[in-house]
């Protein structure tokens, strides 16, 4: 470091130095927001006919715009201070985007000074800017302690600039860190790791801090792979004591909702709680992982992403074709990476090669590049169609670069309407950035391709680019989606937005699982195996007096409330009733449902929030609590319909002859896999006791008074968070 | 804005739908025809009977059961008092009856049926014969044995076998095949039914077991359809560990006529040789070259070799998905030049798709051309030699990027022109109403006063461009073909039948074949005949499913008639002078009303296919056709054309049937009546009768009551009778294609 930094404050100078257009005008009125996307660099204009490139990454033509256009009305150099560029940002003109840069501001001054000196272009002549840096890179900060950070840039004649009044500052979680605009963060009272992202003129930098909780971590489980290893090392590390190991009943039910997507059975609860092998934990995931329950399960998690839509009767076809490639090379525990290659480069026909499907849900290349990067390589390129990625190093020539892997695409139409088949057209793959006009050929992401022969599809070197074990994305990927499927919160959040300035929490642990993964050959189960082996994955979902406020670092288990296909399923099982599915075999389970088809008619499944197929993104289905949701489950007609089922569970308990606590524990062990409480059974033996009367007083006859009652006492049940959590 | 237009699409969509099913109900598509649509069971073993029970359409009086290979034989099933049961057929399969794929098809009252696939196999035969659509109710079967079934509407078949552990089982369903409309999914579970093997593209299960005992076959329609349509043939053998899996036999695409070419062996003299992946591991060889390789492992390209003359012709032709393999095979030729570093690579020749003959429709809803496609992804290809030297081939599959199939096999044939041609028909469709493609299932069953037209392709092979005619031999009596020829260098003709109005009842196989000459030499090709699996009258709502047909029986129904009959005033050949107009006077024989009253007509025919669509009065007993040459351009030559258009008519459906059940109505009401009287007789006798007389005269009323109440129930049986009938022979709106019959011209020079 022989370059000096040079002091931030330009008007400060005894003499204005020369102020650069591209390294100072610009800087101020992206950290004045003036460039931002919803201000003038808005599509389409800009505001009010004043349009600036999206962060100012394309400073020529904001000079252009603000020197030029309009016969240079926004600037006037014979009287500087009148120009409109200052007038209107600092409110002494009527400006829609109200006061943006005060006029006694640093910012103000550089724009006043930058018009006095003539307003000149230096995009060829001024040093370039090369990175930018912020000092301290890393450190831990205590709860409600701050921080102040600074921001370096470095240019390419060697000279660096405190540049931290014209940088932004971002923090990656809110709610655990906030930042000012002139880079103090300042910690709250969550523990983990937060991250604060810098910017300056499309150069990024992260500060990555640790807040430790600092409590005695004392009676850590067992270690019983590299997973605990890892999880425990850093609850060591910042402080916070995990929750014990969880009771067998939890354990059982939670593996079972979180593998299967399915409540244990009543005989499956019951031969596992009296199993006294010491093994029996790893037993019931073998099993769990060998059943087709498993398969429907994550098929129903990834055919929702891959937008398996039902937009047209004459979908059904494909759609069933297309969710049971899924579920069978889940079933038969295809490697991921040979799915996602059967995927990418589908061709032929929908019966003869299901994954073709995709094709015809996602017709453009871009579509296909922006799906396939955010899908299987958590990168979200939507950004970069158009200009530079604002938070990432993406740019427009990487973007079309990715999308010129699909551009040997053909078609060809298909007896069946709205169906291609889909063939390797022969040629050179190319694709065209659209604002340069520039050919690009197939890259990824940064990565060089070798060139591709006009015969080779180029989908297969994509595919053969992503399964490289020296891929940085497509494992990690995967991993982080699957770590937050078991633990509700991905090592990143979210889980389809991997970038430099959104680090994981425990970034140890998400290499782990990467190399885990990548050395398995991309073995799915054995993943899952893994990670649901470990005590990390075990632990209680109840806090302790230091780990309630843990949200990140998997000191006990998040409960999750049941999502929509899973809880329905739970409801038919407890009360006996089966849901009826159009088109499809009674007894068809929710969790098995090929599309988004079977939404229309079923309420339950819209008011729980289960996706309509439509994007990539897992957010899409909607694991928040409502109202409608409490009143559902409460009121609805078809709750009540299944709780009084004829031959359902609380019609034949009701004309049982066994005693009552017996079928009490039945209802307890089907809804929660455990013995009732004697408290909890006191209370529903009383309850069964108590004689039931009409409106008039009456008593209502024993059957149908039985009847009623095994009905209230399951409505009880479904309306416990423990029933409808996964905890 | 996107949920406005989607309503917008939807709406439309909806009205459409309104349209077609209100004139659905209103209107008719085609004449009735008779169709074959299921047996049961689908096949039998070699050297035994099977009781077989059928379903169709319009297959009253159906008198014999018929098969395309004469190992098999029908006679009606015989109830006890030696009268044949409706439906019921008893199937011999001859010792000597050859294992596949054969077709039957029925003799009714209007004529021969269209086809139905029947199952010869060497296994023992099993028939569904209860409900098996859950675990509880699962069906055991035998180790190498073969199960008929019916797919339930949304349910799954449910089935258990013992397996030996280490034994290696192969299931197979047998459905699209063999026309069902069943779209597979077989499952291999465990004794609990837990799923352990899945195939969903018609496929075979290849299962070793891992333990002894009770396994589950699983078997549902990929979309859970079912219904009779949706029937299928579940085979489980046992085999050894080192055989080859079986292949099970199918019907032929439609694209398959064009292959092979005549002469060629049944074997390829050559094999690939893996590895020859890329320009380092080439396989040489030299031409002529017959060779089959396979697309296999995925993303597989083959690399041969080979040296060339400059100014040598080549034809390049690839088979394999007319080999009914899913595959898309393409080819590219290059010159090697120079060596090493110097080595120069110039592309010389890129071969993909063999042209459809004709453009077969699109999947759109309205009908833009036969759905039929005679092309194919696969190559026939002419290769020039434009230098001399090393030229590299290198073929590969479109569709192979991915897939790991041995059995996507192909066939290339390089060779010296060898000109040559196949052909293929289907029963000529037009639009008639949006949707359907019902007509596109059509047996050969004429009517007294029909012409029919087969539409006819070509596949040309290495060059050859001459006529092709249309020939038909071995036809009833009093129908008559003739062919509108394929003429030089098109690939499309019509052939037309045409039945006399008094031609008999009759059923004949009858040959037809393409012919032409090359070099003085007659070229005689046989004709392949397409037809759909099934009637459709909503190609969106299923998608049709096209298929050759073996044998082409015709036969004439004898007890009704076409509709109208337009013809030529004569039967002769008229001549005009090119240049000039010709008039032909035609003759309407009309047999029906109609509803409206002009025919449009268009002109079929090479030379005359620009002739400008006219109206004929269908009130009205002649009309004439003017054919100007001169706007025409037809130059002097002998040609055959038809007239053609559409009209509805007042279509009654076997109204003799009314008739005989009225006569029946009439006898069992005089016997009613007479027993009536004779019941009033004895009651009055009974009344008077003396004491002693009275137990007996008492028993003959209540005789006599008894056969009364027989005797209403009879009249009453017979009234509903005459009603059905009655009700099916109400003159209804049916549209069909009208064709004249054929018109000879000769245009003379000037």
């Amino acid at each position: 470091m022989t370059a000096a930094v040079l002091p931030g404050s330009i008007h400060a100078q005894e003499s204005s130095p020369a102020v650069s257009f591209v390294n100072d005008v610009v800087p101020v009125l992206t950290k004045a927001g003036c460039n931002a996307g919803v201000c003038h660099a808005k599509a389409g204009g800009g505001q009010k006919g004043f349009h600036l490139s999206l962060l100012g990454f394309e400073a020529e033509e904001d000079y252009e715009h603000i020197v030029k256009e309009n016969r240079g009305r926004r600037l006037f150099l014979s009287a500087p201070e009148n120009s409109l560029l200052l007038t209107k940002a600092s409110g002494k003109a009527p400006h829609g985007g109200g006061v943006r840069i005060k006029a006694d501001s640093q910012a103000y001054q550089i724009l006043l000074n930058w018009i006095r000196q003539g307003a000149t272009f230096d995009g060829e002549v001024a040093p370039r800017l090369l990175a930018v840096d912020v000092q301290p890179g890393r450190g831990t900060v205590q709860r409600n302690a701050e921080q102040q950070l600074k921001a370096v840039a470095k240019y390419s004649d060697g000279s660096e600039r405190d540049v931290t009044e014209q940088a932004l500052f971002e923090s990656n979680d809110k709610s655990m860190a906030d930042v000012s605009d002139r880079g103090l963060v300042k910690v709250l009272d969550i523990p983990g790791k937060v991250a604060i992202m810098v910017r300056y003129q499309g150069r990024i930098t992260v500060f990555n801090a640790s807040i430790p909780l600092g409590a005695p971590v004392e009676n850590v489980p067992p270690s019983k792979n590299f997973v605990d290893d890892l999880v425990f090392a850093n609850l060591k590390e910042i402080g916070i004591p995990p929750s014990p190991v969880c009771d067998d009943a939890t354990y059982l039910r939670r593996i079972t909702l979180d593998i299967s997507g399915r409540l244990p059975t009543e005989e499956e609860s019951r031969a596992y709680l009296a199993n006294t092998a010491a093994d029996k934990r790893d037993q019931v995931i073998d099993n769990l992982l060998s059943s087709p329950e498993y398969a429907d399960f994550f098929a129903n998690k990834w055919t929702a992403m891959l937008k398996n839509r039902r937009d047209d009767a004459s979908d059904i076809t494909s759609n069933f074709a297309f969710y049971a490639w899924v579920r069978d090379s889940l079933l038969a525990n295809k490697p991921y990476d040979q799915m996602v290659r059967e995927l990418l480069a589908a061709t032929g026909t929908v019966i003869a090669n299901p994954p073709v499907a995709w094709y015809k849900r996602v017709k453009e290349p871009k579509q296909q590049l922006e799906d396939v990067a955010q899908l299987f390589l958590g990168v979200r390129m939507q950004c970069a169609q158009c200009h530079h990625h604002p938070f990432e190093r993406w740019s427009q020539d990487d973007y079309y670069s990715l999308s010129a892997f699909f551009t040997q695409v053909g078609r060809k139409p298909s007896a069946t309407r709205g169906e291609d088949l889909i063939f390797h057209k022969r040629g050179v793959a190319v694709a065209t950035n659209i604002k340069t006009g520039a050919s690009l050929k197939p890259g990824a992401l940064g990565d060089a391709i070798p060139a591709i022969a006009p015969d080779e599809d180029p989908r297969l070197k994509l595919a053969d680019w992503m399964s490289s074990p020296q891929n940085p994305f497509f494992a990690k990927a995967l991993v982080n989606r699957y770590w937050k499927h078991f633990f509700r919160r991905g090592l990143i959040e979210p889980e389809d937005d991997i970038r430099d300035s959104n680090p994981p929490t425990n970034p140890e642990l998400l290499a782990a699982l990467e190399k885990h993964f990548i050395d398995s050959h991309f073995d799915l189960k054995s993943l899952v195996k893994v990670i649901v082996q470990s005590n990390a994955y075990q632990l209680s979902a109840t806090p302790n007096e230091h780990n309630i406020t843990d949200v990140q670092n998997y000191s006990r288990y998040y409960p999750r409330r049941l999502q929509a296909e899973v809880m329905l399923d739970a409801i038919d099982d407890l009360t006996g009733a089966k849901t009826d599915f159009p088109n499809l075999p009674a007894g068809t389970r929710a969790i098995a449902l090929p599309d988004n088809s079977y939404n229309n008619a079923s309420p339950f499944l819209r008011v729980f929030g289960r996706p309509e197929n439509e994007s990539v993104c897992e957010c899409e289905r909607i694991q928040s609590s409502s109202l409608a949701q409490s009143l559902h489950l409460m009121n609805a007609a078809d709750i009540k319909g299944k709780l009084a089922t004829g031959s359902g569970r609380a019609d034949r308990l009701s004309k049982s002859d066994k005693p009552p606590e017996e079928r009490i524990r039945e209802l307890y062990m089907v809804a929660f896999s455990r013995e009732p409480k004697a408290e909890e059974l006191k209370v529903a033996v009383d309850y069964l006791a108590e004689p039931l009367l009409d409106s008039a007083g009456n008593p209502v006859d024993a059957q149908r008074a039985g009847q009623e009652k095994f009905q209230d006492l399951i409505w009880a049940l479904i309306n416990t968070k423990e029933f409808l959590f996964n905890h | 804005m996107k949920i406005a237009s989607h309503g917008i699409r939807n709406l439309a969509i909806v009205s459409a739908l309104l349209l077609s099913s209100l004139s659905a109900s209103a209107q008719t598509v085609c004449l009735p025809l008779p169709r074959l649509l299921t047996t049961m069971p689908m096949g039998g073993k070699v050297g035994s009977e099977v009781d077989i029970v059928i379903t169709g359409e319009n297959l009253e009086d159906a008198s014999e059961l018929i098969f395309t290979h004469p190992g098999l034989t029908a006679k009606p099933r015989l109830d006890a008092n030696g009268k044949p049961e409706a439906n019921k057929w008893i199937v011999t399969i001859a010792a000597d009856c050859p294992p596949g794929i054969h077709e039957a098809r029925l003799m009714t009252r209007l004529g021969v049926t269209s086809s139905r696939v029947f199952c010869v196999d060497t296994l023992q035969e099993l028939v569904q014969t209860t409900p098996n659509t859950t675990l509880p109710t699962a069906m055991p079967v035998a180790v190498n044995s073969i199960c008929n079934a019916v797919m339930t509407n949304r349910a799954v078949d449910h089935y258990t076998f013992d397996a030996v552990k280490g034994q290696r089982y192969i299931v197979n369903v047998a459905s699209r095949g063999i026309d069902s409309k069943l779209e597979a999914v077989l499952i291999i579970g465990d004794a609990a039914g837990r799923d352990l093997m899945v195939e969903r593209r018609g496929g075979t299960l290849d299962f070793t077991a891992k333990e002894d005992g009770k396994h589950t076959i699983k078997v549902h329609e990929l979309t859970f359809k079912g219904g009779p349509a949706y029937y299928y043939r579940l085979s489980l053998q046992n085999i050894p560990a080192d055989s080859p899996v079986p292949m099970f036999a199918s019907t032929k695409t439609v694209n398959s006529f064009s292959w092979p070419a005549a002469g060629l062996p049944e074997i390829a003299g050559l094999a690939e040789v893996e590895p020859n992946n890329g320009a380092a591991q080439v396989q040489k060889i030299t031409l002529p070259c017959d060779l089959s390789g396979s697309f296999f492992p995925a993303a597989d390209v083959d690399t041969f070799e080979f040296t060339a003359t400059k100014g040598d012709v080549w034809w390049v032709e690839v088979a394999s998905e007319r080999l009914g393999r899913p595959t898309d095979p393409s080819i590219l030729v290059q010159h090697v030049g120079g060596d090493g570093a110097e080595q120069k690579i110039t592309d010389v020749a890129e071969f993909t798709d063999i042209a459809p003959p004709m453009k077969p429709s699109s999947n759109g809803y309205a009908y833009d051309g036969p759905p039929f496609d005679g092309g194919s992804a696969d190559i026939i290809g002419k290769l020039e030699i434009k230098e001399d030297g090393v030229h590299r081939l290198q073929i590969s599959d479109l569709f192979g990027g991915t897939r790991n199939d041995a059995r996507n096999v192909y066939r290339l044939v390089i060779r010296k022109a060898a000109p040559d041609y196949a052909v293929a028909a289907w029963g000529l469709h037009m639009e008639l109403r949006n949707g359907d493609r019902n007509a596109l299932s059509k047996p050969l069953a004429l009517r007294g006063g029909l012409t029919v037209a087969l539409e006819v392709v070509a596949v040309r092979r290495d060059g050859f461009d001459g006529d092709i005619e249309l020939v038909m031999e071995g036809l009833p009596e009093g129908v008559t073909a003739q062919g509108l020829k394929i003429p030089k260098g098109k690939t499309r003709g019509i052939m037309l039948l045409t039945a006399d109005q008094n031609a008999p009842r009759s059923l004949t196989n009858v040959t037809f074949y393409g012919k032409s000459t090359l070099d003085g030499t007659e070229l005689k090709r046989p004709m392949h005949m397409a037809s759909h699996a099934w009637p459709i009258v909503d190609s969106w709502g299923e998608v049709p499913s096209p298929r050759l047909v073996t044998g082409l029986p015709v036969s004439v129904t004898g007890s009704e008639f076409a509709p109208i009959s337009i013809a030529p005033s004569e039967k002769k050949v008229w001549e005009v002078t090119a240049g000039e107009k010709l008039t032909v006077p035609l003759v309407h024989t009309k047999r029906a009303e109609f509803s409206g009253t002009i025919l449009q007509l268009k002109t079929s025919g090479d030379g005359f296919e620009g002739n400008p669509r006219f109206d004929v009065s269908l009130t009205a007993d002649t009309s004439e056709a003017v054919l100007d040459t001169k706007a025409l351009g037809t130059q002097p030559g002998d040609y055959l054309i038809t007239f053609y258009g559409s009209a509805v008519a007042k279509y009654r459906y076997n109204p003799d049937a009314v008739a005989a059940a009225e006569a029946e109505q009439k006898r069992v009401t005089d016997e009613a009546t007479a027993i009536t009287a004779e019941v009033q007789k004895l009651t009055e006798e009974a009344a008077a009768a003396a004491s002693e007389k009275k137990a007996e005269a008492d028993k003959a009323v209540a005789d006599a009551t008894a056969k009364k109440q027989a005797a209403d129930a009879a009249v009453t049986a017979a009234a509903a009778k005459v009603k059905a009938a009655t009700d099916l022979a109400t003159p209804k709106d049916t549209v069909d294609i009208i064709l004249s019959e054929p018109i000879a011209i000769r245009v003379k020079a000037p």
